[in-house]
C-alpha cells in the first residue's frame, strides 16, 4: 500500500495536468472564437443570412402657386405568391373553422386583381417561392387582398408618381419612368430638388429564404425630396387648356398654345397647350405631344414682331406714333416682292395705322432707316435668339441670325417677323416688356425649391432691365390698343369693361425649302392698358377650318383673357385710349 | 465541533446567496416577459401605423381625384350647370353693366371636359368590387382574418 500511494498520486497529478492542458486549449480556442475573432465570425455569419435593401426616398411634390398638388408620390404594390407553400386557406366563420379551397381563393384574388382566374390559377402551382400575380395595384386593391388573409400571398411596395389633375400642366410637370427616373419637364429639370437621398436597411433570412420577423435594421434613414413650387395657377391652366382644346377642334388645327405672364413680376400664370400629355400615362400621347411646345417649339412669328420693330424705331428716334408713310400693297426689294396680306391702293398711314392694318410694306417704310445692327440688338434685348431664364428642359433659343448674316431681303423681312423664329414664351416675354414701361423681367416658372420647414431655395431673380423707355413702351401699347378698338380681328379679342391692346400674327410655315399652305396664327397683347397686369399670347398651329387665318387665335385669346381677369378680380378699366390717328391727308 | 460550528455559520450566507439568485432569476424572467409583451405591442402599433398610412393614402387619392378640375366640371355638368364663357360685370358705383349679358345655353364645348386625366378614380365600380364577379364562381366565404399588412415577397 505504501508503494501504491505515490503511484496513484502521480497518476492523479498527470490526469489533472492533462485535464488542465485540455481545458487550457479549449480556453484558448474559446478566447479565439469569442473575443479575438468574434467580430469577424459574427460578421461572416450575419452576411450569410443578412440581406441589404435600399429604402427608396420619397420624391417631393410639384405644387402650383396656390399649393394645389400637380405631382405627388404614392405607394403601389406588386402582388406576388409563393406557390411552394400554397395550400387551402383556413378561416373562422362564426367561431367555426372552415377550409377554403385554393380554387375559391384564386377566384377571390382574380376578382379583386381584375385578372382572369384561368390565367391566375396555374401561377399558384409549382415549387417556386415567387410568382407575380399583378404589378402596381393601388392601395385600395392592396387592402382588399390583405383582408383575404391568405398566408402565401405577399406584396412588394413601390413608390409611384401620381398626377392628380392628369394633363393639367402635364406639359410642364413632365413625367417619370416606371423605374422612377425623371424623363421630362420639371421632373427632370428639378430632379436635384425633388429626389431625396435613399436609405439602407438590412434584414435576416432563414434557411428557407424567408425573412426573419423583427430582424430589420435600418442602417441609414432615407431623406425625402423637397417640393417644387410653380408660378402656375392650376385652375387657370385648366381653363386655358379647355379653351385651346375646344379651339383646336373648332378650327381643325394641329395644336395650340397659350402663355400668360404677370407684367409686374414676370411670373408665368399659365403655359397651356392642347393636346397635352397626361403624365399618368405618357405612352398614350404621341411623342410630339409629350413636351412643352410653349418653351420647346420655335415658329416664325409674323406680324406680332411689328410691335417690336415699332418700339425700336420709336426708341431710336427714327419714328413716332404719328410718323407718316405712304404704303402701296406691295413693293420690290432686290429681286423679291413683298406684299401686304390684302390688296389696297397706296395709303397714307401713320405708324399707328401701319400696325392697325398690319401692313408689311408700311412697316418697311417707317423702319428701313433703323440700322440692322440696332434692330438686331433690340431684338436680343427683348429676349429673342436665346433661351429664356426659365431654362426649361429642352427649351429652344429660336432662330435669330446675326445681322451680318442677313441678306438684303432678310433685313426687311425680319421687320415683320419672317426669317427668324421665336418660342411662344419668348414672344409673351417681349410683350411683357411693352406692358411694363419698357422694363424686362426674367420670366419665372418655378418659384423655388421648398424644404420640409417651408423654406424656399433656388428662388429665381427677376433681374429688371430697361429695354426701351417707358414712353416708347406706352406709345406702342397705345398703338396696339387701336387694333383692339378698331380692328375687325382685334375687336374679337376685347373683354367688355377692360381696355386691352394686342397684335395679330399670321405666319407662314416652312415645309422644306418653301412655305406650305397652312399658317401659325397668333395674337399677343396685354391688359388692362390703363394698369397693365398681364401680357399674354395665343398661337394656333395650322388651323384648317377658318375663313381668315388672322382670326384663328382671337376667340381663344378673348376667352382666356376674360378668365384671367375674372379669376384675379382685376378692376375694370377707367379712362379712354389716347387719340392716335391712323391715317393722314 | 469547530467544523460543525463553521458549517452552521455559513448556512444563512448560503441561504442569502440562493435567495438572491432566485430573486434575480425571477426578476429576469419578469423583465423578459415585459420586454416580449412590449415587442408584441410595438409590432401591433407598427402594423396599425401601416394600416393608417394606407387608409390615409387611399383617402388622399380619392380627395385628389374628387377635387381635380375634370371631376368638378363633370359633376357640375351632371347637376345641370353650364359654363358661360361670356362673363358680364356690374360696376357697383354707377351700376353700369359691362358687356352684353347672354344666357349660358350649355352649347359651349367647354361645358364638358376636354383635358385627359387617367388618375381619376371611379368610386362606384370600386365599391362594387365587393360583390362577387359571377354566381358561377365559388362563393367567397366571409373574411374574418385580422387586418394586417401582408409581408413583402420572401425571394426575388
Amino acid at each position: 500500500m505504501n508503494h501504491a500511494g505515490p503511484v496513484s498520486a502521480r497518476r492523479l497529478r498527470l490526469l489533472v495536468t492533462l485535464s488542465m492542458i485540455l481545458v487550457f486549449v479549449f480556453l484558448i480556442r474559446l478566447i479565439d472564437f469569442q473575443i479575438v475573432r468574434a467580430e469577424s465570425i459574427n460578421q461572416e455569419s450575419y452576411e450569410k443570412r443578412a440581406v441589404a435593401r435600399t429604402i427608396p426616398a420619397v420624391r417631393g411634390d410639384i405644387l402650383d402657386a396656390n399649393g394645389n398638388v400637380l405631382a405627388t408620390t404614392v405607394y403601389r404594390y406588386d402582388i406576388n405568391a409563393a406557390p411552394a407553400i400554397v395550400k387551402p386557406v383556413e378561416r373562422k366563420i362564426d367561431g367555426i373553422a372552415q377550409v377554403v379551397s385554393i380554387e375559391s381563393v384564386a377566384a377571390e384574388l382574380a376578382r379583386i386583381l381584375d385578372v382572369d382566374v384561368a390565367e391566375l390559377l396555374p401561377k399558384l402551382i409549382g415549387t417556386s417561392h415567387y410568382v407575380n400575380l399583378k404589378k402596381r395595384v393601388d392601395a385600395e386593391t392592396h387592402r382588399q387582398i390583405v383582408e383575404l388573409g391568405i398566408p402565401w400571398i405577399f406584396a412588394d411596395p413601390h413608390h409611384d408618381r401620381l398626377y392628380p389633375n392628369g394633363a393639367v400642366a402635364g406639359n410642364l410637370t413632365g413625367f417619370v419612368g416606371t423605374d422612377g427616373d425623371a424623363l421630362a419637364g420639371i421632373e427632370r429639370q428639378f430632379n436635384a430638388c425633388l429626389a431625396g437621398v435613399d436609405g439602407k436597411e438590412t434584414f435576416e433570412k432563414g434557411v428557407d429564404g424567408i425573412k426573419i420577423p423583427s430582424s430589420t435594421v435600418v442602417i441609414q434613414e432615407s431623406k425625402p425630396g423637397r417640393n417644387v413650387i410653380l408660378t402656375i395657377d392650376a385652375d387657370l391652366q385648366y381653363q386655358a387648356q379647355q379653351v385651346l382644346a375646344s379651339e383646336v377642334r373648332r378650327l381643325n388645327a394641329d395644336w395650340a398654345t397659350a402663355v400668360v405672364i404677370e407684367v409686374k413680376t414676370g411670373r408665368i400664370v399659365l403655359a397651356a397647350e392642347a393636346p397635352s400629355v397626361d403624365p399618368n400615362d405618357p405612352g398614350k400621347s404621341p411623342e410630339a405631344q409629350r413636351g412643352a411646345r410653349v418653351f420647346q417649339f420655335a415658329f416664325e412669328p409674323g406680324s406680332t414682331m411689328k410691335a417690336i420693330t415699332a418700339a425700336t424705331a420709336i426708341e431710336t428716334g427714327y419714328a413716332t406714333v404719328n410718323t407718316q408713310v405712304r404704303a402701296p400693297s406691295s413693293m420690290r426689294v432686290y429681286d423679291h416682292v413683298i406684299n401686304d396680306s390684302y390688296s389696297h391702293p397706296p395709303t397714307n398711314w401713320t405708324v399707328t395705322g401701319v400696325l392697325r392694318y398690319s401692313s408689311n410694306v408700311g412697316t418697311i417704310k417707317f423702319a428701313e432707316k433703323v440700322p440692322a445692327k440696332t434692330r438686331y440688338e433690340f431684338m436680343e434685348a427683348f429676349g429673342f435668339g436665346k433661351q429664356t431664364e426659365v431654362g426649361f428642359e429642352g427649351e429652344t433659343r429660336g432662330v435669330l441670325n446675326h445681322y451680318k448674316d442677313w441678306d438684303g431681303v432678310t433685313n426687311y423681312t425680319t421687320m415683320f417677323g419672317q426669317a427668324l423664329s421665336v418660342s411662344p414664351v419668348q414672344m409673351a416675354s417681349a410683350y411683357q416688356v411693352l406692358a411694363n414701361e419698357g422694363v424686362r423681367l426674367n420670366p419665372v416658372l418655378v418659384a423655388g425649391c421648398q424644404d420640409e420647414d417651408g423654406n424656399l431655395t433656388a428662388v429665381p431673380k427677376s433681374n429688371p432691365k430697361q429695354v426701351v423707355s417707358a414712353s416708347t413702351a406706352n406709345d406702342v401699347m397705345h398703338m396696339m390698343e387701336k387694333i383692339v378698338e378698331q380692328g375687325g380681328i382685334g375687336q374679337a379679342t376685347a373683354v367688355a369693361g377692360y381696355r386691352s391692346a394686342g397684335k395679330t400674327g399670321t405666319a407662314e410655315i416652312k415645309e422644306g425649302s418653301s412655305y406650305g399652305q397652312y399658317y401659325a396664327a397668333s395674337f399677343y397683347g396685354m391688359a388692362p392698358v390703363d394698369n397693365p397686369r398681364y401680357a399674354m399670347g395665343v398661337m394656333i398651329y395650322k388651323p384648317k377650318k377658318v375663313w381668315t387665318n388672322s382670326m384663328a387665335a382671337a376667340a381663344g385669346y378673348q376667352k382666356i383673357l376674360s378668365q384671367v381677369l375674372l379669376a384675379n378680380r382685376v378692376p375694370p378699366s377707367t379712362g379712354k385710349s389716347p387719340d392716335l390717328p391712323t391715317e393722314w391727308k | 465541533m469547530k467544523a460543525i460550528a463553521q458549517t452552521r455559520s455559513r448556512g444563512p450566507l448560503v441561504m442569502i446567496v440562493v435567495f438572491g439568485l432566485l430573486t434575480i432569476s425571477i426578476l429576469h424572467l419578469l423583465l423578459t416577459i415585459m420586454t416580449s409583451q412590449s415587442v408584441y405591442e410595438l409590432s401591433d402599433l407598427k402594423r396599425e401605423k401601416r394600416e393608417l398610412d394606407t387608409t390615409s393614402q387611399i383617402l388622399a387619392e380619392e380627395v385628389a381625384s374628387l377635387s381635380s378640375q375634370q371631376n368638378l366640371l363633370n359633376t357640375a355638368a351632371k347637376l345641370g350647370m353650364v359654363a358661360n364663357s361670356n362673363p358680364v360685370f356690374l360696376k357697383i358705383e354707377d351700376q353700369e353693366v359691362l358687356g352684353k349679358p347672354k344666357p349660358a345655353l350649355g352649347t359651349s364645348s367647354q361645358s364638358r371636359n376636354l383635358v385627359a386625366n387617367s388618375a381619376m378614380i371611379d368610386l362606384k365600380p370600386a365599391k362594387q368590387k365587393a360583390a362577387p364577379a359571377s354566381t358561377s364562381e365559388p362563393k367567397a366565404l366571409p373574411v374574418v382574418a385580422k387586418l394586417s399588412a401582408i409581408p413583402v415577397s420572401p425571394t426575388r
